[in-house]
Parts: C-alpha cells; structure tokens; sequence
C-alpha cells in the first residue's frame, strides 16, 4: 500500500492544460490539410499522385521507426521485415479472393500477431545486438517467404484482384488508401503520445534508468511499441503491394526500407511526431530535385545525414522547436497555477 | 514488522567489494544516516535496494516480502522511492512531467488524481513555480530537489536519498532538513546517504556507517561518529568534525 500524500495548503484544484496554443487553430489547419491532400489526385498531375504515394508510404515507415528508435530506444535495423510481411500477407489475402484494399488492416493485424513472439526473442539482446538481430529476423523472413511456391517464391507474384481497374485508377485508389493509412498512423501516434504511455515512452527516450526507479515498465512499454511499429510498417507494406502490385522478395524486404525510415527520423528529429514527416518532405524534394544527378545525390543526401547528426543531433524539427518554443501537435502537460504567474 | 529488511547482502564488481554481508533493517517512519568513505559502498547499497544492481546473495525485505528478484519498476510501485546521487531528469519533460510520470507509474494514478500528487510533491520541494520549465534547463540545486519530486510521486514507504544536500548553502540545508522532517511525519522512512553530516545530525535518529561494503558502525549518531570504528574509516582515528560540510 502507498501512502497518499497531504498537500500542502488546501487549494484550487490545478488546472492542466495539453497545448500552449489555441487546439482550434490546430484543428482548422489539419481539417483545411486533410481535405487538400484527400482530393490532391484530382488537382494534380498523375505521375504526381504517384510519388505522393510513395511519400506517404515513407511518412507510414518513418514514423513508425521514430517510435521505435526516437522514443522506445530500439535502433531496428529489420523493421523491412514487417513491410514485406505486411506485403506478402496482402499478396496472399488477394490470392484467396479478398479485396487488396481490404486486406489493409488484415495484414497489419497478421503483423502485429507476428511480433509478438518475435519480441520474445530480441528482448533478450541488447543495444547493437538487437540491431543486429532485427536484420536477421528480416532476412530470416524473406527467406522463408522465398519458398512459398504459392507467394511466387523468389521471383515473385503479381497481386491479383487489381487487373479490373484502369491504370489511372489504380493510381488514385492506391494514393487514397496510402494516404488513409499515413493518416490513421500519424493521428494514432499523436494519440498514444498524448496518453499516459506517451510520458513512458518520453521518460524511457530520456533516462531508462530513472524511468524504471520512477515505476515505468520499460520491457512492457517496449513490446507495445514493437507490436504497434510492426502493425505500422504491415500496413505500409499493404499498401506498397497495391500501389506497386509485383510483389517480390527483394523489393518488399528490401534493406533500403530501414535506411530510408532511420534517414527521415534523423534529419527531420527523432523522438518529435513532426520530426519524421518533415524529414520525409526533405528527402523527397532532394529526390525529385536532384535524382537527375545520379551518384551526386547519394552524396549529397549522405552528407546531409552526416552533417544533421553531427550538428544538429536532435534534428531539423528538434532544432527549430527548441529556438521558437512551438509545436504543431502538442503533448505535454502546461500547468495553470492559480494565483501564481510564473 | 520492519518495513525494509536486509540479510546478509553482499556484492563485488570484480575484485571490488560493494557489499559484505549488509545486515540491518528499517521500521516505518525511521529516519536513518548512511555515512563512509568515497567508495564505500553506499550507492550501491541503494541500487540492490531499488533493484538497479542485483547482489550476489543475500535477501531484501520490504514490507516482509523478498524483493531482491524484482524489477526496479515492480520496487517503486511496491513503495521503494530513490533519488540519483548524479541527477538523473528527463531532460526534455517539463518539471511537472518528471513527477507526473512518477505519479503515473510509481503510485499508479490516474487523471487528475496524478496531477494533484505530482504537483504536491511540487509544492513540497519548492519546484511548484518551475513546473512547467524543461527539467534539461535546471541548475544543479533544482535538479537535486527534482529527485526528491520525482520520487515522492511515486508514493513511497521509504525514501532513499543519495546526497542531495551536497553543494547547498546553509539556508537550502536548512530548507531540505524541513522538507525531509515533515515527510517522517507522514510516515514515510527515509535512507539517507550525506556526507554533510550536520544536515544528518538534525534529521535523522541512528546512524549506519559503511567502510569497503561492511556495516562497521550502526546506532545512536553521537555514539556512532564517536566510536573507534568510525574514526579508524575517517583516517588515523580522527574525530569527524561535526561542523564540517
Ligand atoms: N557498475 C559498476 N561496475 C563496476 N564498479 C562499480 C560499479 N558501480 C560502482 N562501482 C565501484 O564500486 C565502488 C563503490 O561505489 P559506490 O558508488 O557505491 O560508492 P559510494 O560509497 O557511493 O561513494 P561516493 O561517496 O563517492 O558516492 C567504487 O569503487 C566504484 O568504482
Ligand atoms: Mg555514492
């Protein structure tokens, strides 16, 4: 039993306030932004709507490792491993005759249900260890998944159920669902922050130590987390398998996944919601700008990792929040002391 | 019944003895000293208490129950409350966030309920103007008087201060040795490790002096600083000078 403990002066009770700024305005602006980026295939050109797509799939991935990495202290370097997963279970729902769109949550939920036994095994390694070990569960899947005759083996398997509409509408379904989905995992990731598993999460980001003297189950904390990122990235690979509909082991469980998510999160900041999605507009417009460059825009894009993590080692996003004090998505916690103007 | 029991503890890292057969116990609302030597073995005493470090052999009780294979997470929620000799904040939490996610965690509090139990321990640490700064931005005394916060959230039974006086003026000493006296008149026991032993001597009702990981002295203070024992740890048999900080 705890002993609850007397304040110290009777007094108002203490008003706790979750943003610094009007939520209204917050609110206004992600209604007008939801509504543009929902009709964006109608109002711009096709090949757009395209890398729109892939940008989104990116923001999904991005912020799911931002989780992982940024706040839960786990560096995965396999998190593909739950794209092509993801990718694969959508191949196979489609192949038993479900709607590719619909096996969306299908394939996040199969990927959730995967990691469960999956965090058994690498909670036991720690630090680069556990790095190392996310990579081997990744290529233990894809080599697994490259047997399955049914899934297309090595070579892979076009997902079927998609063949009836035009190429056009592909494009804008595709985007649609991506977009939905980015939605749905930004706004569940602002919400998980925004609960009490969000100051965990912050605690364990900032002293893991303290975090468990303090009564945080940082092992329970994690695996939430584990199972919440690989649910994200399912999803992600989902919708990569209908935007991109040939499904084969090297591209769904590419290494490139990993890479792209941890670039994104470090440039933009890891452990801020806004980090990874500012990190991922970055990086495409380096990509759109300077594909044409060939090897020079791996090297540019190389240095700027280099340059952000040296100099600014919480990011673009941590950089400009600490200068101007502000937050587009607010969770902390802004106490109004009564009678008091600090 | 004791409220912490400790049987024969004992700990080594390597050929470094931290702990050799720590037997002594707490009751509730005792207020007791830790003193020794740089290296002694005192904090850590308190990481096998709050399950940070797992010793070699021995039992912890708290409460009656053998603690020394719990989780430092399961020992805060149970009522072990600790402070880091080197503050340990969340740097980019707010103050109030420090406590509150002890609040949330370490006393299992929810809504409002936490707010008023974070922000109480605020108040009683003299943080409740700088609840809303970023903990990363405290100077050195405020970061102190944030363990004390951070763990006084998580609603203990006994609270383990490691050296949060050190570096305070007279008139801070003064203020923390209030703080600490009104917390054992809640009933809250208290572990403290200082080496400003005057701080100690207004606070706490027995001593224990630890030297190499052994319990060498334990009692009355006046009788413990002036026991052989004590004064062979402090160099040649010289006197502790009370007045020293
Ligand atoms: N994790 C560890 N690994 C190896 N050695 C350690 C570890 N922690 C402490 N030690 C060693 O154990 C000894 C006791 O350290 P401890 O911090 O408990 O002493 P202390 O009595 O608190 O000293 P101080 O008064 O300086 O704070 C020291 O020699 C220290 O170097
Ligand atoms: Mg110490």
């Amino acid at each position: 039993m705890s002993i609850a403990l007397p304040p110290v002066a009777p007094r108002r009770s203490l008003v706790v306030r979750r943003s610094t700024h009007s939520p209204a305005l917050t609110l206004v602006g992600a209604l007008v932004l939801v509504i543009l980026l929902t009709i964006a295939p109608w109002i711009v050109p096709a090949q757009f709507a395209t890398t729109l797509t892939n940008f989104f799939i990116l923001v999904i991935m991005a912020t799911m490792w931002n989780l992982l990495a940024g706040y839960a202290g786990m560096v995965s370097i396999g998190q593909q491993a739950f794209v092509g997963l993801g990718a694969y279970a959508t191949l196979y729902f489609a192949l038993k005759g479900v709607n590719p769109f619909v096996t969306i949550p299908l394939s996040a939920l199969v990927c959730a249900i995967l990691a469960v036994p999956i965090t058994y095994l690498l909670f036991r390694l720690r630090g680069g260890y556990f790095s190392i070990a996310t990579w081997v569960v990744s290529d233990t899947a894809l080599l697994i998944i490259g047997t399955i005759a049914l899934l297309g083996g090595g070579t892979g398997r076009s997902v079927p159920g998609l063949q009836n509409l035009s190429p056009s509408e592909t494009a804008h379904f595709s985007y649609l669902a991506t977009w939905f989905v980015a939605l749905i995992v930004v706004t569940g990731t602002y919400i998980l922050l925004r609960s009490r598993m969000g100051l965990v999460l912050a605690s364990i980001r900032d002293n893991e130590v303290a975090a468990r003297s303090a009564g945080v189950n940082v092992r329970a904390a994690r695996r939430t987390i584990f199972i919440v990122a690989a649910a994200g990235c399912g999803a992600a690979g989902a919708v990569l398998a209908i935007s991109q509909p040939f499904v084969q082991p090297s591209n769904e469980f590419n290494l490139q996944w990993a890479a792209e998510m941890l670039f994104v999160s470090m440039i933009g900041g890891l452990g801020t919601i806004e980090g990874p999605i500012i990190g991922s507009i970055i990086f495409f417009a380096l990509q759109q700008t300077l594909q044409q460059q060939g090897v020079w825009y791996l090297i540019i894009v190389g240095a700027l990792a280099v340059a952000i993590a040296l100099w600014l080692p919480r990011g673009l996003w941590g950089a400009f929040r600490a200068r101007f004090h502000t937050e587009l998505l607010p969770v902390g916690h802004w106490v109004d002391q009564l009678g008091d103007d600090d | 019944m004791s409220l912490l029991q400790l049987e024969g503890v004992s700990k080594k890292f390597g050929q470094v003895v931290v702990g050799e057969a720590i037997t002594f116990q707490l009751m509730q609302g005792d207020a007791v000293g830790i003193v020794g030597p740089n290296g002694a073995g005192k904090t850590s005493l308190f990481g096998m208490i709050s399950g940070d470090i797992s010793p070699d052999s021995g039992v912890i009780s708290f409460e009656g129950e053998n603690v020394a294979r719990l989780s430092p997470a399961k020992r805060a929620r149970a009522g072990i409350g600790r402070t880091y000799q080197v503050p340990r904040p969340f740097e980019h939490m707010t103050v109030f966030e420090n406590a509150l996610v002890a609040a949330q965690q370490g006393a299992r509090a929810r809504g409002h309920k936490s707010y008023d139990i974070a922000f109480g321990a605020l108040e009683r640490t003299g943080l409740g103007p700088l609840a809303n700064r970023p903990a990363g931005s405290l100077t050195l005394l405020h970061r102190k008087r944030l363990e004390l916060a951070r763990a006084l959230s998580t609603s203990p039974r006994v609270l383990l201060l490691d050296e949060i006086a050190g570096g305070l003026t007279d008139l801070e000493v003064n203020e923390l040795t209030t703080i600490i006296r009104s917390l054992r008149a809640d009933g809250i026991a208290v572990l403290w490790i200082e080496h400003v032993v005057r701080a100690l001597l207004s606070t706490v009702d027995r001593l224990i002096c630890l030297a190499s990981g052994v319990v060498v002295a334990d009692g009355e203070p006046k009788e413990v600083l002036a026991s052989d024992a004590v004064r062979f740890v402090y160099l040649g048999g010289k006197r502790i000078d009370e007045d020293a900080s």
